[in-house]
């Protein structure tokens, strides 16, 4: 419905619009070259890997509904995979993969006793895995076990290479996002999240959407974990597999806009922000923080920070308009 | 093994059971009524455990009178949070992500309040009874073992007299077995909701110091206590409060037992692995009334 | 002439309770059904049988020559059977032509007539063609009714299952639908017509079974069952006798 006269600005607008996701990648991806400081580099890095734990998060847990306490899980057995292989000599693109693959079957495992149960019963059993799968990890000798797992350093410790590691990562997570979210496949997932019995009565195979939602959420995050594990060269499953870890992976994507593409790259970059600003003075804070904002957003805007912005600036549309029709 | 040894294990295992039932009523309470799985169980155990503890730091009030007074104390703390937070929620005769959510957030703003003003120490209460233990025949037993089992017993008892001898008790079991015709005759669901929580967070502080007096504790105390919670209701069910009691037992008769087999690092995931067992695999019968598989699966 | 689908003796217990006991039917392909019955005659759950919703204690569901007892839901739409449901179960957040085009990506594999429509097609059909990217959520009763039936259609029914399409319509509403019925039928799907509305069911059906207690009662053509003392009596009680 657009007015007469102005198609060409809205579609020069659309395709600025559209344009915007390559535009940011190229921006943040030439960041370090402005500002090269280490410290800097490091947000950056970290960053980028929360954002693809929070966008493969949300393929499950946003558009199919299935609220994962358990990702965790997944990232740990990735960094696991990666730095074992590793050490091996396998080059670090196959490492990462095949972490991914790891991640991939374990949520598989996981997903066919599992995704029987109703939401929050599915809750309370992905923690439940995830906490045990880190006992078992922390006793696990050939792993290390608590005092964790060493990267033998082989040459010199090139930052950068880290960094586009984690950004081609994160590069790849958002491409899969939209691209599930535009698809067949990314239908079920929301008519699954909407009525799961009457998205069955359909056509829908529920239970193979949700694995497969569950697999590719866990291959990222398996690969996430891997970037960490090569950039960190030591990883411990008190750090890995930590319930932390899964809180703060399904905490980026609600806060940002849940069920949303861009939604959960919102949510990793406030996280990134606050979480390094706030937990070298003040650990507890940055937590503390997210839980008041978890309970203002399921109750006062379940949609996040998305949710609110697109609110404001339909608002402020009307308001325009409004304006408009009186001159 | 001998038979002392076995006696030994099996008391202990007892003794724990109750312990784990007195700390799964408050969940059961406000699960029951409202169908809210109280994921910041685990912040009002560890509130709990630090009331008792500055009670008898600052005043050296003996733990068991701090139990006793966490009761009033966490009921009108049950019942504010209900009043501010919970009732926003539309309710269901399900669960909700919703609610989940919002109690996980509570559980995160409570635990990490307890760090900002505790900090990340382990604390404990000791006291005389901490180090003695009693004998009785060829048994030990830890006197603040026995105590704190004494107490349990007694919560529950009193709870089932509250259950079944008052007004807003019988509401609750109504509420429990069938909300709607709980409207139906004229019970106020969300005031008789407000009243359950707050009830099931009194039970909860008050276990919480119970647990206290046994345990060390630090701010993130209550997690390990939240999920064997969980595996006390859903393996014993909602019928009935002893059902509680026997998911207790089960419990604890398995995570005591178990380090026959086991190596004792490994013994944690014993509540997990049958959180996860129990979930999946019961069937309606011992879960009781929770209809949490969908039918063809 | 072929029967599309054949019931056999197919029994549902639900804790003690029988709520479907024995009953067996057959429907020829190409023909419009009425099950009709008093509340709690076991309609419902017989039609959430054949779909796949439920698994019969005992019994069998043969489709086109196949035995599709116990299928799941997704595996009876594939096969060719679509239900729709008593209380319109809309996909809320998903505009009503997504609604749709769940029901057209997954739906039956089988050509039957009309089939190579698309959703907008199939809310032209249905009369909902100006509402295609109203959201779910903001449907009047009527409509999502009408939404009930253009998902089901969008799934290329060789049979549908209709549950009470007409409950809660006005007179108006109810002649359109039960249009749309008999055009859908034309068309070449087979309809199981659930219905409390009898007059509705007389006007449309060719065949009507009537059920009462969980069991089959009679059946029949309509004038047939209007005129069965036993049917009078299941809906009305004993004929007293003054």
């Amino acid at each position: 419905m657009t007015e007469p006269g102005t198609s060409g600005v809205s579609g020069l607008y659309r395709g600025v619009w559209k344009g915007a996701p390559l535009l940011l990648l190229g921006v943040v991806a030439a960041l370090p070259h402005v500002y090269s400081g280490a410290y800097f580099i490091r947000l950056l890095f970290v960053t980028l890997v929360w954002l693809t734990t929070s966008v493969a998060w949300n393929i499950l847990g946003g558009f199919a509904g299935q609220v994962s306490f358990g990702f965790a899980v997944f990232y740990g057995l990735g960094a696991y995979t990666t730095a074992l292989l590793l050490n091996s000599g396998m080059n670090r693109a196959s490492c990462l993969l095949l972490g991914a693959c790891v991640a991939a079957f374990a949520s598989l495992l996981i997903g066919l006793p599992t995704f029987r149960l109703k939401g929050p019963y599915f809750a309370i059993a992905t923690i439940g895995v995830s906490e045990a799968v880190r006992v078992v990890m922390t006793n696990l000798p050939f792993t290390g076990g608590a005092s964790g797992y060493r990267i033998i350093e082989k040459g010199a410790f090139h930052q950068l290479l880290h960094f586009y590691f984690a950004l081609g990562l994160a590069g790849v997570a958002v491409i899969v996002s939209m691209l599930v979210q535009r698809s067949k496949f990314g239908l079920a997932l929301v008519a699954i999240h909407e009525d799961e019995e009457a998205a069955a009565d359909l056509g829908v195979n529920p239970f193979r959407a949700k694995l497969l939602a569950h697999a590719l959420g866990a291959a990222l995050t398996g690969m996430a974990g891997g970037v960490y594990a090569g950039y960190a060269a030591f990883i411990y499953p008190g750090g890995v597999f930590a319930f932390d870890i899964s809180v703060h992976i399904l905490l980026m994507p609600i806060i940002g806009g849940v069920g949303t593409v861009w939604g959960p790259v919102i949510g990793s970059v406030v996280n990134g922000a606050v979480h390094e600003e706030l937990v070298a003075s003040f650990p507890q804070l940055h937590l503390l923080l997210y839980g008041s904002l978890l309970i203002l957003i399921i109750l006062f805007e379940p949609g996040g920070v998305l949710g609110l912005l697109g609110k404001a600036s339909r608002v402020l549309a009307r308001a325009r308009s409004a304006g408009g029709s009186h001159s | 093994m001998t038979a002392v040894d076995f006696a030994n294990l099996l008391i202990a295992a007892l003794m724990l059971a109750g312990v784990y039932a007195a700390m799964s009523v408050g969940m059961t309470i406000i699960y029951g009524v409202m169908k809210i799985v109280n994921l910041a169980h685990a912040g009002f155990l560890m509130l709990g455990a630090y009331f008792v503890y500055e009670l008898h730091e600052r005043m050296g009030l003996d733990p068991l009178l701090g139990v006793v007074l966490a009761f009033p104390v966490f009921f009108f703390l049950g019942a504010g949070i209900h009043w501010l937070l919970v009732r926003r929620i539309p309710a269901s005769d399900q669960p909700t992500l919703a609610s989940l959510l919002l109690l996980f957030g509570l559980w995160l703003v409570l635990q990490n309040l307890g760090y900002l003003i505790w900090h990340n120490e382990d604390r404990a209460i000791l006291t005389a009874r901490t180090f003695s233990t009693l004998q009785i025949g060829p048994i030990t037993f830890s006197t603040v073992r026995l105590t704190v089992f004494g107490a349990a017993v007694a919560s529950l008892a009193a709870l089932e007299f509250v259950l079944h001898k008052t007004w807003h008790g019988r509401a609750v079991r109504a509420l429990m077995q069938n909300r709607e015709a709980g409207r139906l005759v004229g019970i106020n669901t969300e005031r008789t909701a407000r009243w359950a929580f707050g009830v099931g967070v009194a039970f909860t502080g008050a276990a919480g110091g119970l647990l206290a007096m046994l345990y060390s504790f630090s701010p993130s105390f209550g997690a390990p206590f939240l999920l064997r919670a969980f595996v006390v209701i859903v393996l014993g069910g909602l019928e009935s409060f002893s059902g509680v009691a026997i998911g207790a037992l089960i419990l604890a008769l398995a995570e005591t037992f178990s380090i026959l087999v086991i190596p004792a690092g490994y013994q944690p995931a014993i509540a997990f692995s049958l959180l996860v067992v129990a979930l999946v695999a019961l069937p309606d019968g011992v879960a009781g009334l929770w209809n949490k598989r969908q039918h063809w699966a | 002439m072929a029967a599309i689908l054949r019931i056999e003796r197919l029994t549902k217990y639900f804790a003690g309770l029988a709520a479907v006991k024995e009953v067996s039917f057959e429907l020829q392909e190409g023909g419009l059904y009425g099950l009709i019955g008093p509340n709690g005659a076991g309609k419902t759950t017989l039609l959430s049988i054949v779909a796949g919703s439920l698994r019969p204690t005992s019994g069998a569901v043969f489709f086109q020559g196949r035995d599709l007892t116990g299928a799941k839901p997704f595996q009876a739409v594939r096969a060719g059977i679509v239900r729709t449901h008593q209380i319109p179960r809309p996909f809320r957040a998903l505009s009503v032509l997504a609604n749709v085009e769940v029901g057209v990506k997954f739906g039956g594999k089988q050509k039957s007539a009309g089939d190579g429509e698309n959703g907008m097609g199939v809310l032209e059909r249905v009369g909902l063609g100006r509402a295609a990217s109203m959201p779910a959520a903001e449907l009047s009763l009527g409509d999502q009714k009408r939404l009930e039936l253009a998902r089901a259609l969008g799934a290329r029914p060789r049979l549908l299952l209709c549950d009470e399409v007409c409950s809660g319509l006005t007179e108006k509403e109810t002649t359109s639908v039960l249009g749309l019925l008999c055009d859908i039928r034309r068309a070449g799907t087979t309809i199981l017509y659930v219905e409390h509305n009898l007059k509705a069911i007389m006007s449309v059906c060719d065949h009507v079974i009537v059920m009462n207690y969980g069991e089959k009662l009679a059946e029949g053509p309509p004038e047939k069952m209007q005129n069965d003392p036993a049917v009078i009596e299941a809906y009305i009680g004993k004929a007293e006798s003054i």
